[in-house]
């Protein structure tokens, strides 16, 4: 590791403030980033920690809507269970270390293509908040690693509407267990809403072929003949383009199954 | 007595609790020197420039060592002397060592390294089997053919001939201790070695060639290692050789170890394979005929290569009686890192070609495997020869794989599993029985022998030396019960030593399952020879030496009653020598590798297993549901060491053709080379139901109690996973599934999707 600063701010006004420094960046849990760091892929020069601030962790569930704050780690919203499939999701991320000290606000801001929380957001039509303004899903995640974020700004809270019917399903990479392909799955006031992760180049996205067909029928034969092209899948040592256009069709299948 | 009880592991406590020392527990002097490797970063090219001033500047760097700062000879290899400590200015694989730092700490010399400046000029890279075929990249010059009988005639007559091909991929071994030594420079430069290695004797030779020293100026202790399973035969020679250099040098104690992705990347692994076949049969469903074409893809040097593939060859039988076939070994030479021995040393990779024959023909015939199996398994009552001219006998498949299938119930699960297939039409069952018949000795014929070193101290307590190493198997609790038995003593008595050159010389690696045969029957025979001196002294008043008795902690002359420590010390005061050297050599055994003739095994150890799968065809993914295996180890030395490697090996046999897969880009950069892409089987992917067995019976050839090796023939018995998957994949349609391992998750459903359109 190479010397940086750290700065431990307790308030969020305090963490904005040193995050208008020079090459200053967010850390939160550190199991995405120190990791990067290691491998000098980034080397910003100061990090401010933000799971020292008590207004960033938390979370509330008020008409129907479930506000997480954004250093919320995820093995706290594996255990809160007022939305089931999204803490069924959280339960199953890494180990008992990575869901002890990694954060929802961290992996969203990470945005990983193999990630599992972009595909509860999405599919959730959930709500970004930023410690300027709130993004919603659709508008939020731009691509690999890309999101809507500006230089600097915070994920404060994550606001999901809880839907009547959801499920998360993750096909796992057997080794280090992240998604080869992961498929949310919801159906509530935004109607039904199908996100997937692992599987394309572009990141996490919403099968929209496959929404308009659960709309009038909400069962896993309502997908049959539905496929998505192998073309813009990732490819890579764990599974080939094709395969993983395949799985996306069978695991939105196990989804609606499991969300019942 | 000790022998044959299920002791546990001598080390066990100290396995859990934290205690047992490997080589990075050991505390070293405080001006110990680290060592990190700069790598190669292309596959293949030509070093056309080397600025090394940035890791001679870093922090803590003490010297930066390149090939030509060597002392002495610039090589690590076993034996063929083609593979350089540090890339004289050629390099052959992404990962091969071009120069060395020595630095004040392992991070910091790690850190050095990666300020390397090196310019490689990169030419095209031979890769795969195919890069090597297609510019015939052989080692000695081109394929080695065995054959008996006449392939071609009784192949034309056969009535049904099938054809095939199977790719099997590699293994990493993923020891859990990664490769290291520590090595201490003594007076007249001297040097001692601590190295986690299965072949002290290698690493001895190797640094005293590195530092021009007769062997005598080299001592290497090894008392344990946190696994091996053959990547530490040769693999610990570079870091070995470095420490020596780097100690030499500098005049200090120098220690080494890879980072784990350095290892991955560095090490040699299972060699993969590909094996075309053509196998046909008379009317009756007997093997007529069966050719083999095994292309072996060995890396960048030879390393071991040639006698794993010669390996492979004499396991292109198994169990099976076949009349007339040629088998062609095609050993390639590529630009990737060298494959090494592991665990079967190529012949689990021969018994899958085989095995896969016997599956695809059975498929063909409409016969129930096991059937077919049976059919054309050596008899047992007269003696055939396997292909390469050896009697089989003491062949007991016949009657053990008979036992395993009736207390498994095969037949009934067999039929049930075809009913339930019929009502599941997305998932899918499948069952499978392979044997396995593993030859037992070195097939260089000198390297089975062994040493021992037996002291008695005048309290009548005891230490043990011998030649072999411990890896994890239990080899020294094993030879430390017959010891205790010898001299009928409990086993608090005896105390276990590290492996040592400077006790016991001249040893063979702890390879080829030979271990407890070897070292067992040496450590006998120099017991015997303490306990026939202190019998000759006791033996007075007409009491011949031989009615001496040593039992239950007594020595037994007459009407003479002796505690054993009464007799120790009676017969140090009466200058009887308490010290002796023991000495085995497997007998029987001769072996022609040119013509693939000869008796290369003293004898064979036997298994079979059955295993139940499941898969869902619309994913690939699978489950092991139940696995029964019966299993012959003689007459055990150690029930509970030997279940327990049984289990091991099933498990690691059963991890390498269906999880583990090793991934190699077009560029020859090894992307798997950690645990986040690699995947091992854990505790939680054994199986639910594990039966384990052991075969009542004992060696029909004299091996130290009759018992028989254990370190590797239980590995194959994981065949009969890929088997089971093999037929289950065969519910979905009629074709054969043709599947290659490893059979991940994308390969089984790939293969139950091209059988399933067949219908
Ligand atoms: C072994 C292992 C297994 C894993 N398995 C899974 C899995 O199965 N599924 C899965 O989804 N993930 C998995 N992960 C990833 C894990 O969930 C992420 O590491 C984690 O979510 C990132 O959160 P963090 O709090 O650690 O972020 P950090 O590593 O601290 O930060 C990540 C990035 O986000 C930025 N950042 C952090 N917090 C904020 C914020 N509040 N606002 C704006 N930017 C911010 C940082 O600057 C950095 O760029 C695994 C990780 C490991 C190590």
């Amino acid at each position: 590791m190479y010397a940086f600063e750290l700065e431990r701010p307790t308030t969020l006004a305090d963490a904005i403030k040193a995050l208008g420094g020079e090459e200053a960046q967010p850390l939160s849990g550190g199991q995405t980033l120190i990791p990067t760091l290691k491998q000098r892929l980034a080397m910003p020069s100061t990090l401010v920690s933000l799971t020292g601030i008590d207004e960033l962790k938390g979370i509330k569930n008020e008409g129907g809507t479930l506000t997480i704050g954004g250093a919320t780690c995820h093995a706290d919203v594996a255990k809160d269970g007022s939305y089931p499939a999204l803490s069924d999701l959280a339960g199953h991320i890494g180990d008992p270390h990575v869901r002890n000290r990694g954060t929802i606000g961290g992996s969203l801001a990470n945005n990983d293509p193999s990630a599992c929380y972009p595909a509860a957001a999405l599919a959730s039509g959930a709500t970004i908040v930023t410690n300027n303004r709130e993004i919603a899903a659709d508008n939020y995640f731009t691509g690999l690693f890309e999101t809507a974020l500006d230089e600097g700004e915070i994920i404060t809270a994550v606001k999901f509407p809880i839907p009547e019917k959801a499920a998360y399903v993750k096909f796992e990479q057997p080794a280090s267990r992240f998604a080869l392909v992961g498929v949310f799955v919801t159906k509530g006031a935004n109607g039904v809403r199908v996100a997937v992760t692992g599987a394309s180049e572009g990141g996490v996205f919403r099968w929209t072929e496959a929404e308009e067909a659960l709309s009038s029928n909400f069962a896993p034969s309502a997908l049959e003949g539905l496929s998505v092209p192998a073309d813009g899948m990732i490819g890579d040592l764990h599974g080939t383009p094709e395969y993983r256009a395949h799985l996306v069709g069978v695991i939105t299948k196990r989804a609606v199954m499991k969300a019942g | 007595m000790s022998m044959g009880k299920p002791l546990p592991h001598d080390s066990a406590p100290m396995h859990v609790t934290g205690a047992a020392r490997y080589i990075d527990d050991i505390p070293v002097p405080a001006d110990c020197l680290h060592l990190a490797f700069g790598l190669s970063h292309v596959a293949r090219g030509v070093i056309s420039s080397m600025d090394l001033t940035a890791v001679r500047t870093a922090p803590g760097v003490v010297r930066v060592i390149t090939a030509a700062d060597l002392p002495g000879v610039n090589d690590i290899s076993s034996a063929a002397h083609d593979e350089p400590l540090l890339a004289p200015g050629e390099v052959h694989y992404h990962g091969q060592p071009i120069f060395l730092v020595v630095a004040t700490s392992h991070r910091l010399a790690r850190e050095a390294a990666a300020k390397a400046e090196v310019v490689i000029d990169p030419k095209p890279a031979i890769l795969t089997i195919d890069d090597a075929v297609a510019v015939r990249s052989y080692f000695e010059g081109g394929p080695l053919t065995w054959k008996r009988g006449d392939v071609d005639p009784a192949m034309a007559k056969a009535d049904t001939i099938i054809e095939g091909k199977i790719e099997i991929g590699g293994q990493e071994h993923f020891y859990l201790e990664g490769q290291i030594s520590l090595a201490s420079p003594q007076d007249n430069g001297d040097m001692v070695l601590a190295t986690s290695t299965q072949h002290p004797t290698e690493i001895q030779h190797k640094v005293a060639e590195a530092l021009g020293t007769p062997f005598h100026a080299v001592r290497v202790e090894t008392r344990r290692m946190g696994g091996g399973f053959g990547g530490k035969e040769s693999q610990g020679n570079a870091l070995a050789i470095a420490c020596a250099v780097a100690a030499h040098l500098t005049g200090k104690p120098c220690k080494m170890r890879y980072d784990r992705d350095d290892d991955m990347i560095i090490t040699g692994k299972r060699h993969d394979f590909r094996i075309a076949y053509k196998a046909g049969v008379d009317a009756k469903g007997k093997l007529v005929a069966v050719e083999f074409d095994q292309y072996v893809r060995c890396g960048w040097s030879q390393d071991l290569s040639l006698p794993v593939a010669d390996r492979a060859m004499l396991h292109a039988d198994n169990a099976y009686f076949i009349p007339n076939i040629r088998i062609t070994s095609h050993r390639m030479k590529t630009n990737t890192c060298s494959a090494t021995a592991f665990r079967g040393f190529g012949g689990p990779q021969g018994m899958v070609g085989i095995e896969r024959v016997m599956d695809h023909m059975a498929h063909r015939l409409g016969m129930d495997p096991l059937e077919f199996r049976q059919a054309n398994f050596y008899k047992k009552s007269k003696p055939q020869e396997t292909p390469y001219g050896q009697p089989v006998k003491g062949f007991i498949l016949p009657d053990l794989v008979r036992q395993l299938a009736d207390t498994a119930n095969y037949k009934t699960r067999r039929d049930a599993i075809r009913t339930w297939n019929e009502k599941s039409p997305i998932l899918k069952k499948g069952i499978a029985l392979t044997p396995v018949k593993f030859g037992i000795s070195f097939t260089l014929t000198h390297l089975n022998q062994a040493g021992a070193l037996v002291n008695v101290y005048a309290d009548g307590s005891v230490t043990i030396n011998h030649g072999g190493t411990e890896m994890g198997q239990g080899l020294f609790q094993k030879v430390a019960q017959v010891a205790a038995g010898e001299f009928g003593i409990d086993m608090g008595r005896v105390r276990i030593t590290a492996t040592d050159t400077g006790k016991v010389p001249n040893t063979s690696a702890t390879a080829a399952s030979s271990g407890s045969d070897l070292n067992g029957m040496a450590v006998k025979n120099a017991v015997d020879q303490i306990k026939d001196r202190i019998a000759r002294f006791l033996a007075v008043d007409g009491v011949k030496p031989k009615d001496v008795l040593f039992a239950d902690g007594k020595v037994t002359a007459g009407n003479t009653v002796l505690s054993f420590e009464e007799a120790a010390k009676m017969a140090h005061e009466n200058r009887i020598s308490l010290s002796a050297t023991g000495f085995y050599a497997t007998p029987d055994i001769s072996w022609d590798r040119t013509i693939g003739k000869g008796h290369p095994f003293y004898y064979f150890a036997h298994g079979a297993a059955i295993t139940e799968v499941v898969i869902d065809t619309l994913t690939g993914e699978n489950k092991i549901l139940r696995v029964d295996i019966l299993h012959d180890v003689g007459q055990s030395l150690n029930p509970a060491v030997d279940v327990g490697q049984i289990e091991g090996g099933f498990v690691q046999g059963a991890g390498w053709l269906t999880t583990e897969e090793l991934v190699w880009d077009d560029k020859g950069v090894l992307r798997t080379h950690a645990p986040s892409t690699y995947k091992i089987p854990a505790c939680s992917d054994r199986p639910d139901v594990f039966n384990v067995a052991l075969w009542n019976g004992e060696n029909h050839v004299p091996t130290i109690y009759r018992s028989k090796a254990v370190g590797e023939p239980p590995l194959m018995l994981g065949i009969s996973a890929l088997m089971a998957l093999s037929d289950a994949v065969g519910a979905c349609g009629e074709a054969y599934p043709n599947l290659s391992a490893p059979a991940t998750p994308e390969r089984v459903y790939m293969a139950a999707k091209k059988v399933g359109a067949k219908r």
